[in-house]
């Protein structure tokens, strides 16, 4: 039973087919990789799954659920959690304030929860959540600290531990790995392995193929707007449909352009 | 400790203060609390959410005739300010449901509309309000004006001190800043960015209502002119010279906007009046640009 699964997906804007038939599934604990060159529809697929926005055909299942007309913060309340390709975090705010969002942002979702926003940020239940998350990520020492006084690739971490911190279903990552240090770069690398032993599915964007082959149990391959692959990351590698398309990524992020196109 | 003890004695001593004064300046404070409700409600609005309240006057008129109204048809003056409050509020989601849609500029000129609206339904509306002759003799009379001037002090600070509260130490304030901060992150995490936003309409809408119900019961006389588009200016200057997202400094701004240009009477002429009072706002709004309660932040640290 997959987590999440996308059937011929579809996306239009105008006249330019961003997405056509894409299908997908991710099952928990597995972490499937999303890869291909810039412009491919990576970043739209994702916002297919979050919400941000409605496909135009085919269909998104998330568990026993059809969630392609639910909104945005709906699917998330119900256990899609994302980090974002920029971190977007609230940076004059302490590391576990950012975090204690997360978790109380989901709150809303029950009367009951109504109540429990009013509680102080040191309450026993938040804390206890918070730090146990801020000790997974390996933020702990700066657990007080405002995010705008840590280092880029910390952010990073935050941003994974607000949307951990709600103990989500799916974990969207897009770009993770962008600006880490080596060091930072292999604690994210067992992070993502032990978020997935616990039973999170997750969807990993990366550029940082080594990771991808590293950490995916599958990958998912797409070129402008269409599948072309879904395997191992072994076998995604003598693909000649995915060789073709990922000469022409190459060039690009050769040519340096790879930023300048965000 | 004595660091402590300083300021504390001092604001005691200065809350005290006004308890001492003569009828003519007791009524300047206890109008200038009234009044910073309203300031208030603007500051919950724009500060939390972001979002621009030109039309505050409307809710407190609605709040203010909904209590002189009902009051002089013989209901308790309690359950008369409940109702206004209430209408109030719910004017304010109303106007919500299409107003927390809109940005920037546009949200400006729609709640503009909306104290407009408000005001020239309390103009015409004859036969309720009794239109520009003004609604007289609001029977909640009885109560002193030092009385006055402790239940609107403890009105100011229960306020202030819940919104310290939820600000600074509650789950709900981070929430609150994740959404002021960010919309997209905040939908990401959970948040239904829309609710929050026509919450904060209707809670800063009551808000206002509130405050024109205490003005109601504290003056006794109410005219449309109270309520126009002016007052609403009125209220978001001492909001912005109180620094947004300062509660305690729309205070402090309410209390000195309305008392400074009674005191500059003593410069008679009406026209010098207005012009040092203007200048000085100006100065304080170039050397403060976040306003008092961006100087107090600044001296705390």
């Amino acid at each position: 039973m997959s987590v999440l699964e996308l059937t011929a997906v579809s996306k239009r804007f105008g006249g330019l087919q961003a997405l056509s038939d894409i299908s997908l599934s991710v099952s928990p604990g597995e972490v499937l990789g999303l890869i291909g060159p810039n412009g491919a529809g990576k970043s739209t697929l994702v916002s297919c799954i979050t919400g941000v926005l409605r496909i135009d055909g085919g269909a998104i299942r998330f568990g026993d659920r059809d969630i392609q007309r639910m909104p945005q913060h709906r699917r998330a309340r119900g256990g899609i959690a994302r980090t974002f390709q920029k971190v977007r975090l609230a940076d004059q705010l302490t590391v576990y304030e950012n975090v204690a969002a997360g978790l109380a942002s989901h709150w809303f979702a029950r009367a009951s929860g109504w109540a429990s926003v009013f509680q102080p940020l040191s309450a026993g239940g938040i804390a206890q959540s918070v730090n146990r998350t801020l000790e997974r990520v390996g933020l702990t020492d700066v657990s007080g600290a405002v995010v705008k006084s840590l280092p880029f690739g910390r952010r990073h971490f935050v941003e994974i531990a607000r949307a951990i911190v709600s103990e989500p279903k799916l974990l969207l990552l897009d770009e993770p790995a962008t600006g880490l240090t080596e060091d930072e770069r292999e604690r994210l690398a067992a992070l993502v392995q032990g978020i997935a032993a616990a039973g999170c599915a997750q969807l990993l964007i990366e550029h940082d193929l080594e990771l991808v082959g590293r950490l995916c149990h599958r990958v998912t391959v797409i070129n402008q707007g269409h599948h072309i692959f879904t395997g191992t990351p072994a076998m995604a590698q003598s693909e000649p449909e995915v060789i073709r398309a990922y000469l022409g990524m190459n060039q690009l992020i050769g040519g340096g352009s790879d930023d300048a196109r965000r | 400790m004595s660091r402590r003890v300083l300021p504390i004695a001092a604001v005691v001593v200065l809350a005290g203060l006004p308890l001492t004064f003569g009828a003519f300046w007791i009524n300047m404070v206890i109008t200038a609390l009234i009044f910073s409700l309203a300031v208030f409600s603007i500051n919950l609005l724009t500060g939390l959410t972001g979002l621009l309240s030109f039309g505050q006057a409307g809710f407190v008129g609605i709040g203010a005739y909904t209590l002189g109204v009902l009051a002089k048809q013989g209901y308790p003056p309690m359950l008369a300010g409940f109702y206004g409050v209430l209408l109030a509020m719910l004017c304010g989601f109303l106007l919500g449901l299409p107003a927390a849609r809109l940005k920037g500029h546009y949200l400006a000129i729609g709640t503009l509309g909306f104290g407009i609206l408000v005001y020239q339904l309390l103009t015409n509306s004859v036969d309720i309000t009794r239109g520009p002759m003004g609604l007289i003799g609001i029977p909640t009379g009885g109560i002193d004006k030092q009385t006055w001037y402790l239940i609107m002090l403890a009105v100011c600070v229960a306020m202030l001190a819940a919104l310290a509260y939820i600000d600074r130490y509650s789950a709900l304030g981070v929430v609150l800043k994740m959404v002021r901060h960010d919309e997209i992150a905040a939908q990401a995490s959970g948040i239904n960015t829309f609710a929050v936003k026509l919450i904060a309409f209707t809670v800063s809408a009551g808000i206002a209502g509130l405050s024109g119900a205490l003005f109601a019961a504290y003056v006794r006389f109410l005219t449309p002119d109270l309520f126009n588009e002016q007052e609403s200016f009125r209220y978001m200057m001492m909001a912005v010279v109180g620094g947004i997202g300062s509660p305690l400094g729309g205070v402090v701004a309410s209390v000195m906007l309305t008392m400074i240009p009674e005191g500059l009477r003593a410069l008679g002429e009406d026209n010098l009046r207005l012009l040092v009072y203007g200048t000085m706002v100006l100065f304080v709004l170039w050397f403060l640009p976040t306003g008092i309660g961006g100087l107090v932040e600044r001296l705390r640290k």
